[in-house]
């Protein structure tokens, strides 16, 4: 059977890559130390294939078709779309297909419905915090895109629920492999909205105490309550609540926290201790 | 409300780099292709910021003043002006 050997979350903030020159000193340090350690922690778990949570960010899906949540199945995926991710080493990127698949029937006998895509395009937040993470080369990656972009949004309690049925298809998984998640995305930030800039370090702190203490109620409610009444960017922090389920709601903990106007985010890094208890 | 064919004049411009050129070079070409309502294409022919705010999504809104040229600090102008101005405007019916 396979194992679950890591789970972790990390911002995926463009300006990390399209404005790094513009970034104060202090800042760039502070990100690309918690870039690298994730990386670090994340190789450490030596992951034969990683699943991956991101938002589509206008890459693969428009308003004409936009799933809540869809699963990629292929067997390659494209690398980041953006012409400003050009250096990123990324061109073509390989799937799980097995895995993938394996996913998506333990979420139909779980009553989810998620949409499926053989070919996907991975955009940078899929791969910023990989390539600033020092994954190279990667593991394969069974790509899964959460609607945090469009309202209305798969709910919190939702994606909590979805974070454990990963945990549980991994567990079920038939091959004797190693898996880690990552969620990417969030804090706060607002993008293309009169708030853009805005960065609500009181909320983000208090995001993560909520994280570290793994009361679910509380944590669902605080963001169901929160989330409407800041930045639009922060409808992504869905994402490490569906690895916060996987990690079965205990072991948060915070690798770093950058309040970083300079691109425009409260950038957040963290992994669950799976052998921890709340 | 989304208005659907400036949405997808928005995506289109923003995922395809060689029409983003284009629409750099000749704005009306590219919009003759999209059914846009008289209005809305009045408000994208005058970066009326506000109007197209309240019609698309933020972030293709961002992205699609980044394709079209709008220096960034003037798109954040316009933008968290658009919050006053759109209830300015609302208020006034």
């Amino acid at each position: 059977m396979a194992r679950l050997v890591g789970v972790f979350a990390s911002s995926h903030a463009p300006l990390i890559v399209r404005g790094w020159k513009d970034v104060s000193a202090a800042n760039r340090d502070s990100l690309s130390r918690s870039m690298t350690e994730l990386g670090s922690r994340i190789k450490a778990a030596k992951p034969d294939v990683l699943i991956e949570i991101a938002p589509d960010h206008w890459v693969n899906f428009f308003i004409n078709n936009l799933p809540s949540i869809c699963v990629g199945m292929g067997e390659e995926h494209d690398g980041p779309a953006e012409p400003w991710m050009k250096e990123c080493p990324y061109k073509k990127i390989k799937g799980h297909p097995r895995l993938a698949h394996h996913v998506v029937e333990t979420a139909l006998e779980r009553d989810f419905e998620p949409s499926m895509s053989h070919h996907l395009t991975l955009d940078h937040g899929f791969c910023i915090p990989l390539w600033k993470g020092g994954l190279d080369p990667l593991p394969p990656i069974v790509p899964i895109i959460f609607n945090d972009l469009e309202p209305p949004y798969p709910t919190v309690r939702r994606c909590l629920q979805w974070g454990a049925m990963l945990a549980e298809a991994v567990r079920t998984y038939p091959e004797d492999i190693r898996v880690a998640i990552l969620a990417t995305g969030g804090l706060s930030h607002s993008i293309g909205e009169p708030t853009m800039g805005e960065i609500d370090e009181p909320f983000d702190r208090e995001c993560i105490r909520h994280f570290e203490n793994g009361d679910e109620r509380r944590l669902v409610d605080f963001l169901n309550e929160r989330l409407p009444t800041i930045g639009n960017g922060a409808a992504e922090i869905r994402n490490w609540v569906a690895a916060h389920g996987a990690a079965d709601r205990r072991g948060f903990e915070l690798i770093g926290y950058c309040n970083c106007p300079e691109v425009y985010v409260g950038c957040g890094f963290a992994s669950w201790n799976l052998g921890a208890r709340a | 409300m989304r208005d659907y064919w400036l949405s997808k004049l928005f995506f289109d411009l923003q995922s395809s780099p060689p029409l983003g050129a284009e629409y750099r070079a000749d704005r009306n070409k590219i919009l003759d292709r999209y059914p846009l309502k008289p209005e809305v294409r009045k408000a994208v022919e005058r970066d009326d910021v506000v109007f197209l705010a309240s019609r698309v999504n933020p972030y293709l809104l961002r992205f699609y003043f980044v394709v079209a040229g709008m220096p960034e600090k003037e798109f954040l102008k316009k933008v968290r002006n658009a919050g006053a101005e759109s209830a300015a405007r609302s208020s006034h019916g």
